[in-house]
């Protein structure tokens, strides 16, 4: 432990993304350190994706984003940037891989021309020494560059493209990696061997992630720390380990339950979460899960507030939950 | 003998579905003027029996076959040799117009439900297209039908007037069910139907396939990547590499003890949740 503490890679605060009247993301806030494998969990339509494009200055026209999104601590916040300060904090200083390769790559270009892109942008090589660099990054996630390089997309299989998509990604040595359900459209063998890779280059760089998904089991697999997401907020944080040993928030415990097939006799029936996600606009006052949870009364019209996992500890956003009745307490 | 809890037929019914020397080979589109294009075999000399009542799944990776070795056995696709039979009624070789029967006898459930669903048709209409083209029932008997099929699914009766952009994944992955009950079919065949789901709707469709298994005393076929799942659904599975089957099997014993390489290659990537508690 160095005698002062460094500044967070990334450190979003009290953000709101909203299209109109409608609130899509509400008060969302985390920071990640260098270094630091973070997952971001929830069902479809909780507000995942829309995080990472709003840190990622990537949200579609109409739709206004307030709050604060820094980098290492600096003093200006990127949510205020132009198309043209954003272009060069991307791909440099964060980026982002999606999670359906064949769309993210361009099919016209051959594989190490757009990973040379990248590179002949933000440092300003000549052709050949970008092509160079790029066998570089490509052998570094796992692909012979001497075959793949001069290959289109259509040439290669989901979990090269991927690697493709990684290789891009981390071409300039970001500091944030995201990656958004990169390996939901891979065949597990493939599936494990990407993520993997995704671990090992973010290591080596000292790298922070934001690692979104719906699978659990790859969350425990791939992140340290997790921050559970339902209704555009936050509503539950901590260590991986605590959160699915643990969890405090009634969403989490139904994700945990629906999600571990190996806990349930063959053939039994799966526990499940009551319901659906509501619509955007469609959420409750007060907590947003009460709709659906087992443990919802009068006290959880209320806006439910951050509470510190630890009692006695100061809150923490890092490490905590937004419950009135949190799970494991009033079970037993 | 193990204890079998569920519905068992006489011996004398012929099984549900009866596979033979199965193969089909594609080509590639030519590549040169002179040459056809090469061949790939999707699926080659597979044989597999499926008993009447059974619940039967299908594991493997993309390209491994799973998906053209159903649509044989639907008779969505023609075999390039061997032969398919369903209820000992051969299925293979025969005309679209001959397998009208089968259309009745099997209700298939696809992967992604909003690309099985007409996106202009209600949903009462998508339900009870198959009683109207194996003209069962009048339109009254029909629209009583639907509003049995949707509650039988767990939707609301009301759903027949809207239209499938109107649900969530889950609950279209429902209405393909009803629509794949319709003509009360005895196999249910479904082709990776939880791929595209969530977590907690994904245990929720499950519990409704099998729910609806085990009621009518179903055959399911049920093909997937996931083989957690299999697992939790099948009674039986077939693991499938580059159109071969390679290891069949009780569920419980191939999970427990994988006889082939490549069966224990799949087990050891599956993520899992750490034990908890």
């Amino acid at each position: 432990m160095s005698g002062e503490v460094a500044a967070p890679v990334l450190e979003v605060e009290g953000l709101d993304v909203a299209t109109g009247s409608t609130a899509l993301l509400s008060q969302v806030s985390f920071s990640i350190d260098a270094g630091e494998r973070v997952g971001l969990i929830g069902e479809s339509g909780s507000g995942k994706s829309l995080t990472a494009l709003a840190v990622m200055g990537l949200l579609a026209d109409g739709v206004y984003v307030r709050g604060h999104v820094r980098l290492h601590g600096g003093p200006e916040n990127l949510l205020e940037h132009s198309a043209r300060q954003w272009a060069a904090v991307r791909g440099e200083e964060m980026s982002m891989v999606f999670q359906e390769p064949m769309t993210a790559l361009n099919p016209t270009m051959r594989v190490g021309a757009q990973v040379a892109e990248v590179i002949r942008l933000h440092r300003g090589v000549s052709r050949a020494e970008g092509l160079r660099r790029a066998d570089d990054v490509l052998e570094q996630v796992g692909l012979e560059a001497a075959q793949t390089s001069r290959a289109y997309p259509h040439q290669l299989s989901g979990g090269q493209r991927q690697r493709v998509v990684v290789a891009i990604a981390l071409a300039c040595d970001p500091r944030l990696l995201i990656c958004d359900e990169p390996s939901t459209a891979l065949d597990v063998t493939v599936q494990a061997r990407v993520l993997d890779e995704i671990v090992s280059g973010v290591a080596s760089r000292q790298a922070a992630l934001l690692f979104i998904t719906h699978d659990l089991a790859v969350v425990a697999q791939v992140c340290e720390r997790v921050l559970v997401m339902y209704g555009g907020r936050i509503v539950e944080a901590g260590p991986v380990r605590e959160v699915f040993a643990e969890p405090r928030h009634h969403y989490t415990a139904g994700l945990l339950a629906a999600s571990d097939l190996s806990a349930v006799e063959p053939g039994a029936a799966l526990p499940t979460i009551e319901g659906t996600v509501p619509a955007a606009g469609q959420l409750p006052t007060g907590c947003v899960f009460r709709t659906r949870c087992p443990a919802a009364d009068e006290a959880c019209e209320d806006q439910p507030p951050w509470t510190a996992r630890a009692p006695g500890s100061a809150p923490s956003e890092a490490f905590g939950y937004a419950c009135m009745h949190p799970a494991g307490e009033t079970d037993e | 003998m193990p204890v079998c809890t569920r519905l068992v037929r006489p011996m004398s019914e012929p099984p549900a579905i009866e596979v033979r020397g199965l193969g089909r080979t594609f080509r590639r589109a030519r590549t040169s003027w002179h040459r056809p294009g090469s061949a790939v075999s999707a699926v080659r000399e597979v044989d597999l029996t499926v008993a009447a009542g059974e619940r039967f799944g299908v594991v493997g990776e993309s390209g491994s076959g799973k998906s053209t070795l159903l649509r044989m056995i639907c008779g969505l696709d023609q075999p390039t040799y061997g032969s398919v039979q369903v209820r000992g009624r051969a299925v293979a070789g025969q005309s679209w117009r001959a397998l009208q029967w089968l259309r009745g006898e099997v209700g298939v459930v696809f992967q992604d439900p909003m690309g099985s669903l007409d996106p202009r048709m209600r949903v009462g209409e998508a339900i009870a297209e198959p009683l109207l083209a194996q003209r069962i029932g009048d339109r009254s008997s029909r629209e009583d039908r639907v509003r049995e099929l949707l509650v039988a699914v767990g939707l609301p009766p009301e759903a027949a007037r809207r239209y499938p952009h109107q649900f969530s994944g889950g609950q279209r992955q429902r209405i393909s069910i009803a629509r794949a009950l319709a003509p009360s079919p005895s196999i249910l065949v479904a082709d990776e139907p939880v791929s595209a789901l969530d977590v907690s709707v994904r245990a929720q469709v499950l519990n409704l396939l099998n729910d609806v298994v085990s009621r009518r005393g179903l055959t399911l076929v049920f093909v997937s990547h996931d083989l957690l799942v299999v697992r939790q659904v099948c009674d039986r599975v077939a693991v499938m590499r580059r159109g071969e089957l390679v290891e069949v099997g009780d569920t419980a014993r191939v999970f427990a003890d994988p006889q082939h390489e490549y069966t224990r290659e799949l087990l050891a990537s599956v993520p899992t949740l750490p034990p908890l508690r």
